[in-house]
């Protein structure tokens, strides 16, 4: 089972620690910061949990690897008309992994399946303000919705009711 | 196709990894530009470019892989495809020589032509 990891200090990969201004080889290293934007994920992550994922109305994604350092479970709830009327996420790693899947989770709430398929990562680190080396957080966050959607669609046996037809 | 071993994705992309900081580090003594700048450590090849953004290109040895973060396409991982002897990505259809090459040359309106494999 995965819980949800605070780490004090944020990790990439396998790059090691990156931390407040700090001396390598003698030369400092600059100091690097998280946006409010993840510090508040991290602190308030919104939909952390989990559902019951043997619910036929229950898609699992569950993406990342524990070797990569991030792991990422997102659970969506799916009603008749394909929307999704609840999310949970439990995530294993950095600050902006944490950030990007939780933040997920917020935009995918209410959601059509289909509309939820549209999310890009690039929409995910804009509103985080995820710095160039955290994009793969925000890849991952698209890969977990799109995984916990093919999951639900799997499970329904590719037996889609249309989406209801717009007014 | 067989998936590389340890030693070969070691050396493959320390090959890749050290082609490509030879090859920025060079063109920014060429371009003589203050906020360009090239660095590799641990695996780690960050490159500012100019106002344009930075790139984080890094060895994903867990997967074998090689990430690139471009701050003009975002995100994206290559496989070593051993038929076509690059770093590929098939999601893009495209080698990471490609992207860079194309992306660069744009960004800095002149010819630039990665040279990894």
């Amino acid at each position: 089972m995965f819980s949800l990891a605070k780490q004090i200090t944020p990790r990439i990969s396998t790059l090691g620690r990156l931390q407040q201004p700090s001396m390598k080889l003698g030369r400092a290293v600059g100091a690097r910061f998280y946006h409010e934007k993840v510090i508040d994920h991290y602190e308030n992550p919104r939909n952390m949990g989990s559902l019951d994922k043997h619910d036929p109305t229950v898609g699992t994604g569950l993406v990342g690897a524990p070797a990569c350092g991030d792991v990422m479970r997102l659970q969506i709830k799916v009603d008749d008309d394909n929307n999704i009327v609840d999310v949970k996420f439990k995530t294993f790693g950095c600050g902006s992994a944490i950030a990007s899947s939780s933040y997920i989770t917020e935009r995918v709430r209410g959601m059509n399946i289909e509309e939820a398929l549209k999310i890009k990562n690039t929409d995910i680190a804009k509103e985080l303000c995820l710095p160039p080396v955290k994009l793969h957080c925000s890849m991952l966050a698209e890969d977990a919705i799109k995984s916990a959607i093919k999951d639900f669609r799997t499970k329904r046996g590719g037996e889609l009711r249309s989406a209801p037809a717009s007014a | 196709m067989a998936s590389l071993s340890d030693s070969e994705y070691h050396d493959r992309s320390s090959q890749a990894m050290d082609a490509l900081t030879e090859y920025f580090e060079d063109l920014g003594d060429e371009l003589e530009n203050d906020n360009y700048d090239v660095e590799y450590s641990s695996g780690v090849l960050t490159l500012k470019l100019a106002t344009h953004g930075t790139y984080v290109i890094n060895k994903q040895p867990p997967n074998k892989q090689i990430w690139l973060s471009s701050p003009f396409s975002g995100p994206e991982r290559y496989d070593y495809d051993q038929e076509k002897k690059t770093w590929f990505c098939r999601h893009k259809d495209e080698s990471l020589g490609t992207l860079l090459s194309r992306e660069v040359s744009e960004a800095l309106e002149t010819d630039v032509v990665v040279p990894i494999n």
